[in-house]
């Protein structure tokens, strides 16, 4: 398959993939970020770790061509990116290095993605407006959204949340991943965001509790999506900026990894292990 | 050009957003909760599939227009100047001027023009969306313009931010007035002052040039309706032909709107000339009940125009008076 121009969203058309076993697509997801965070010996591997899955399951999910991807917290990118490349759908080199259009925190150059953006708290809103303009039309896509629990501090999340309800965006589907991590520490330490799922059902969402590095589950839910007429969904992912990979050290900085060339190789190690073992 | 009293208008912008959607079928209407003080009311009785009542919720109402532009959508956002610029900044940075939509900013109810105190006083809008790349900032004079201002900013490939007089809306020019995006105009010729006015200080500036002819000085008025991008040629022309004083007065602060744009343009094409900006000088305004306290309280009105320049001029004796028009309701003359 041709890789995509670099300005191809996963919505235009003509967008092709397919994902056999999205559990071995997480897995890959976290090997090609080790591979592009390595050379700079740090980056936003703690995001690719914690939403592997999730950005695996929407690949799985999403219909090419029709469904979008919004990546509000542009520091996620790494993943989509990740999974587009293992995907065949771009070629990554030049990645985080100067004069490339990919960039570690996303940008309006980033491919594969309809939006992401690194001042956090506006991708919701941007999916809002793609999902009315899908209505205006009568389009059939629905609108996959990655938000972070961090962002949750932002107001204007609430205001979308509040529209989105409302409005009854049923075709919306936030993947929200609860990994209580955000620049100066825990999330919970900072700001008490729990009960994160009463919060959204009392906003007018149909809720989603769930473990966020069950691929199998995530795939179920979002296959059932939009799972009630009239309401906009959301999936509490309960996930670790550490999952998948044993090899960190207990006290990584889960917002932004230092990934020395020795520990860049015990991942490298690591995951290339499990792969083989999956694939057995 | 006519003269004051101005009769005035009531939903000159309403009407004209109405009409263009009429033919443009891509157009959307967005109001954050100030549907009819934005004159959108008539927007949304015709077209109420089209017309998204943001509530009072900026950030994601900005958000939400970006996205519809990528689209294809054309969407006129709209509430107060003041609300539609400070408030939603770092949406309207990301979400719209960065990627370069074609969303239009409609922001109401421009400067001290507003008894509504501090907090809904758009005093630095225009200097917040000029430091903006990609986007272009229109402040029109009168009715005859705002009749002209949607389809003149349609097409624009990029973002807009048009600030518009809330109310009844004097009609200074005559209606064969065309406004064009690009250039700035002068409306009156003199060989002494040049004096740039953009908004709602248009009609003190014809005033103030009117009494310093009749006193001797000889005053040129250049209507400035684009801030940015700024006519450059014609400002440097109009400043170059008057042998001693550059002045320039807008209903905004001092600083980063008409006065700074008109400074940065003369000074970087090596034109000296003493400048004076008419504008609130650094300052909040408080104890408003109506525009016209606020206007010559904080030095917006025609005798602190011609105060200025007569000052600047050193001429002698105190400055002539500002002329006093008898204005009936639903007439308009500037303080």
């Amino acid at each position: 398959m041709a890789a995509m121009p670099a300005t191809l969203r996963v919505s235009d058309t003509g967008a092709a993939w397919a994902v056999s076993d999205p559990r071995e697509l997480a897995l890959r997801i976290r090997l090609r970020a080790v591979r592009m965070v390595a050379p700079a010996g740090s980056g936003y591997l703690g995001q690719a770790l914690s939403s592997a899955e999730q950005v695996a399951a929407v690949f799985a999910s999403a219909r090419p061509g029709v469904d979008r991807i919004v990546c509000s917290p542009g520091h996620y990118i790494i993943g989509p990116f990740a999974a587009a490349a293992e995907l065949g759908l771009i070629d990554l080199s030049g990645y985080g290095q100067n004069d490339s259009a990919f960039e570690a925190i996303g940008t309006e150059r980033s491919p594969v993605v309809d939006y992401t953006c690194g001042s956090l708290g506006q991708g919701l809103s941007a999916a809002l407006g793609f999902a009315l303009a899908d209505r205006f039309r009568g389009r059939d896509a629905r609108v996959f959204t990655m938000v972070s629990d961090g962002e949750l501090e932002e107001g204007q999340v609430w205001e979308a949340a509040l529209f989105a309800a409302h409005h009854r965006l049923d075709r919306l589907v936030v993947l929200l991943d609860a990994n209580n991590s955000q620049v100066d520490g825990p999330v919970d330490s900072i700001t008490t965001l729990e009960p994160i799922a009463a919060k959204w059902a009392a906003f007018g969402w149909d809720v989603w509790d769930l473990d966020g590095h069950d691929v199998s589950a995530l795939s179920v839910a979002l296959a059932a999506a939009p799972m009630r007429a009239g309401q906009p969904s959301v999936l509490v992912c309960r996930t670790s900026t550490r999952h998948g990979l044993d090899c960190l050290p207990p006290g990584a900085d889960g917002h932004f990894i230092k990934l020395t060339p020795e520990l860049a190789f015990a991942a490298e190690r690591e995951l290339t292990g499990k792969l083989e073992a999956l694939r057995a | 050009m006519r003269e004051p009293p101005y009769r005035t208008e009531l939903k000159p912008y309403g009407r004209a957003l109405v009409a263009a959607a009429r033919h443009r079928g891509e157009i959307l209407c967005l109001s954050g909760d100030l549907t009819r003080q934005t004159e959108v009311d008539l927007f949304q009785a015709e077209f109420p599939d089209r017309f998204i009542n943001g509530g009072m919720a900026e950030a994601n109402m900005m958000g939400m227009a970006g996205a519809l532009a990528r689209c294809g959508y054309l969407p006129f956002v709209h509430t107060f100047g003041v609300f539609a610029t400070r408030r939603p900044f770092d949406q309207i940075a990301n979400a719209i001027a960065y990627p370069n939509l074609p969303v239009r900013i409609i922001g109401f109810m421009p400067g001290v023009s507003t008894p509504g105190g501090p907090s809904h006083q758009a005093i630095d809008d225009v200097a917040l969306m000029r430091a903006l790349p990609n986007m272009t900032v229109v402040d029109v004079a009168d009715a005859v313009e705002t009749r002209q201002v949607v389809s003149a900013v349609a097409d624009v490939p990029g973002p807009v931010y048009v600030r518009l007089k809330r109310g009844e809306i004097p009609v200074i020019f005559g209606d064969d007035h065309v406004l064009r995006l690009g250039r700035a105009e002068v409306v009156l010729a003199g060989t002494d002052v040049a004096l740039f006015a953009s908004g709602m200080m248009l009609a003190a500036a014809l005033a103030a040039s009117r009494v310093l002819g009749e006193h001797g000085v000889s005053v040129s008025v250049v209507n400035v309706p684009v801030v940015k991008p700024l006519d450059s040629a014609t400002v440097l022309a109009a400043a170059a032909a008057a042998a001693r004083l550059v002045v320039t007065a807008e209903n905004h602060s001092v600083i980063g709107g008409l006065g700074s744009a008109v400074a940065e343009t003369i000074a970087e094409a090596g034109l000296g000339r003493p400048l004076r900006r008419i504008g609130l000088r650094d300052t909040f305004a408080e104890g408003s009940l109506d525009a016209p306290f606020l206007f010559e309280r904080y030095g917006l009105s025609t005798g602190a125009i011609v105060e200025t320049i007569w000052s600047a001029l050193s001429r002698a004796g105190p400055a002539p008076p500002a002329p006093v028009t008898a204005t009936r309701s639903g007439e308009y003359s500037p303080v």
